[in-house]
């Protein structure tokens, strides 16, 4: 029971992370592989205005957000846009070339010493049930996350932005003439994709920061996305659940060795059977 | 007659060209000695590199004080990311571009590995390694000069104070799972042995994990009343926090990996008081006249933003016999003179703990390895560190 309930707690951060690459990937097509540094760079300056300007939370963590948002306008506006004649693959390019900018900048910035950041809830108090522990940071993400789908799959389903954005991703073309101004449609989409994975830096930066600690997580996260389906926010955050619940379960009873790689074992095994995964609808455009 | 001379003065520039390619050792000039290091100055292992820039530090001041006989060092130190493949070029790259006398230091088992061959078939010498690996001393390399003690030392002598002094009778490891972890184990395992125990419970922890529930719940399984971590600080950090988060509060011993205090007590919000570990150098707060000194040169060569933590001050230490090598040679320094010199060592005794050095043995892989002996300490209230034994060496 304490291996599933540690499974589905550690499962939530990747959650988040594959709900903020599923936002993007549902508009454009595009992986962003600089999904993870534009939280960390998020999370640094939230560490910056707590530890060095010794701001409180309810100003630091609601400025972080506001900053994740507009970070996340500015690459759509000042990088993506720019690109002449893009196409998936190249868009996966420059989200590669932003991760390295954007780790390169908190690396030279903030050094590369391990820190930890304030935080109202200590990531090491734990929550228990007779002999079954969650810490309370993780009880929190999990509500987080949980919350966070919600309202992302309510927005997408029944608002008008949120409709606007599945049509640009279905036809980008058929949307710009029915009036769909798609470029602001995207550039949107990086903003909440952005805010959601600051969201889940500023639950991880409570244990440990460093200049790394954004990559496992969207590693996870993506692989999360892909296992649930990259087009599908339930599908991801469930994804992200079964991962941490198989890896755990292995890690307990089979070897904790290849804890880690059995996740990918299993997505390869996805994949083969369901290549859209395991909750997306199998989409086919139309040539 | 002009045609004569001409041929005379030509066989003359040749002979003296010759001449000086026969008697100057690579990297050294009249008024240089060129020293190289590798160090991850950026990457996972990052925290570390810390060693390359106190190296440098001290390079610094001695050039200040006129140098080694008449020579100021010429410090070569790249980053190499801890990427294997990039410590290789890097050292090639310098090595056949510059030409080095010798290397120092140089962070991390895997790169030291990746260049080991490569320095020693070319018979350069390369003086303490950052890493207590075996594979420095066996077999022992005649150019190859270990400062580092063993983690397979380290991990007899805590196992040896858990079960002797503090009467611990269940023993657990939780180790990175490569080289460094696995000469804990190793340690442990013998060690425990002779005193007829066996390790509780063995419990890998690769290097991309961050969830280490089911490592507590292995570790809480076996009932261990001392865990050993043999791991990186941050998962040092993780373990002890999620054992808290599950109640679980064995005795926790570490590595001279995890003996910055300071830092671990500020990254594991507190956690790492209590925790035991070993430690190869004096303490930052060490008021020994060569501490003081160095830490002189650090706050006048320092960078802005650098702290004068345990493995920035190893940087210095770590190279500290090399520059005795390199006094001891005088003027004519040479590699095979350097390596004798070297060999002459016994008792030096620096910032760290006793330094020996014998004539190369291929039998015996100490006649390589400087310093044996470590002591113990724990972290108290604010990172402070208590010592707990004097210098202690492996039965």
């Amino acid at each position: 029971m304490q291996t599933l309930v540690s499974g589905i707690a550690v499962g939530s951060s990747y959650a988040l992370m594959g709900l903020a690459m599923v936002i993007i990937y549902k508009t454009s097509e595009v992986i962003n592989f600089a999904q993870g540094e534009m939280a960390l760079l998020s999370v640094f300056l939230t560490y910056m205005v707590l530890e060095y300007y010794h701001f409180p939370f309810y100003v630091a963590f609601p400025s972080a957000l506001a900053f994740a948002l507009l970070l996340g306008f500015f690459l759509e506006f000042a990088v993506l846009r720019r690109a002449k004649e893009p196409n998936v693959l190249g868009m996966i390019i420059i989200t590669i070339g932003l991760e390295m900018i954007l780790m390169g900048f908190v690396s030279w910035k903030f050094g590369a010493e391990p820190k930890t950041m304030r935080f109202p809830l200590s990531p090491y108090d734990s929550l228990s049930l007779g002999e079954i522990f969650v810490s309370s940071l993780e009880a929190l993400t999990f509500v987080v996350a949980l919350t966070l789908m919600a309202v992302l799959f309510l927005f997408l389903r029944y608002s008008k932005l949120g409709i606007a954005m599945k049509a640009t991703q279905q036809n980008k073309m058929a949307a710009r003439l029915m009036g769909i101004r798609t470029n602001r449609i995207l550039m949107i989409t990086w903003g909440i994709s952005s805010l959601v994975g600051c969201t889940a830096g500023l639950l991880i930066a409570p244990t440990i920061m460093q200049p790394y600690m954004m990559w496992d997580p969207m590693l996870k996260g993506f692989a999360a996305a892909v296992l649930g389906g990259m087009t599908s926010l339930p599908g991801s955050v469930f994804g992200a659940y079964i991962i941490g619940v198989v890896e755990n379960l292995f890690g307990g009873y089979v070897s904790i060795e290849f804890k880690s790689a059995v996740a990918f074992f299993i997505i390869v095994l996805v994949l083969c059977i369901k290549p859209s995964g395991l909750f997306a609808r199998h989409y086919v455009k139309k040539v | 007659m002009k045609k004569t001379t001409f041929l005379l003065l030509a066989v003359l520039v040749v002979f003296l060209g010759l001449a000086s390619i026969c008697t100057a050792e690579e990297g050294v000039t009249d008024t240089t000695i060129r020293i190289g290091q590798w160090g991850p100055q950026t990457g996972p292992a990052a925290p570390w590199g810390a060693v390359a820039r106190g190296t440098g530090v001290l390079f610094q001041m001695i050039n200040e004080e006129g140098g080694i006989h008449g020579r100021k060092i010429e410090y070569h130190m790249f980053d190499d990311a801890y990427n294997p493949a990039k410590t290789k070029a890097g050292v090639k790259e310098l090595q056949e571009g510059i030409g080095i006398f010798g290397w120092a230091s140089g962070v991390g088992t895997a790169p030291g590995l990746a260049v080991k061959d490569y320095l020693m078939q070319r018979k350069i010498p390369w003086v303490g390694p950052a890493a207590g690996s075996l594979h420095w001393i066996s077999p022992p390399q005649k150019y190859l000069f270990a400062v580092y003690p063993l983690y397979y030392s380290e991990a007899k002598i805590l196992c040896k104070y858990a079960i002797e002094k503090l009467g611990k009778k269940r023993i657990a490891i939780a180790y990175q799972n490569d080289d460094y972890g696995k000469n804990g184990v190793s340690g442990a395992e013998v060690e425990l042995a002779k005193h007829g125990m066996k390790l509780v419970a063995k419990v890998p922890v690769e290097l991309t994990d961050t969830d280490m529930k089911p490592h507590i719940m292995q570790l809480r399984k076996a009932r261990a009343d001392l865990v050993l971590l043999w791991v990186a600080p941050g998962h040092a950090v993780r373990i002890i926090g999620t054992g808290r988060a599950m109640r679980f509060t064995p005795q926790w011993m570490s590595t001279s990996t995890c003996s910055d205090f300071p830092l671990m007590m500020a990254i594991s919000k507190g956690l790492w008081r209590g925790v035991i570990t070993g430690s190869f150098a004096q303490l930052p707060d060490s008021t020994s006249p060569l501490m003081l000194k160095y830490k002189k040169a650090f706050e006048k060569y320092a960078a802005k933003g650098e702290r004068w933590g345990v493995f920035f001050y190893a940087g210095i230490g770590f190279v500290e016999p090399m520059v005795e090598g390199l006094k001891r040679c005088g003027r004519n320094l040479t590699r095979e003179r350097f390596v004798k010199e070297m060999e002459g060592i016994r008792n030096f005794k620096g910032i760290f703990g006793r330094i020996d050095y014998a004539p190369f043995d291929p039998n015996d892989p100490y006649c390589r390895q400087g310093q044996k002996e470590l002591f113990l300490i724990q972290c108290e209230k604010g990172g402070k560190a208590k010592s707990l034994t004097g210098w202690m060496e492996p039965d």
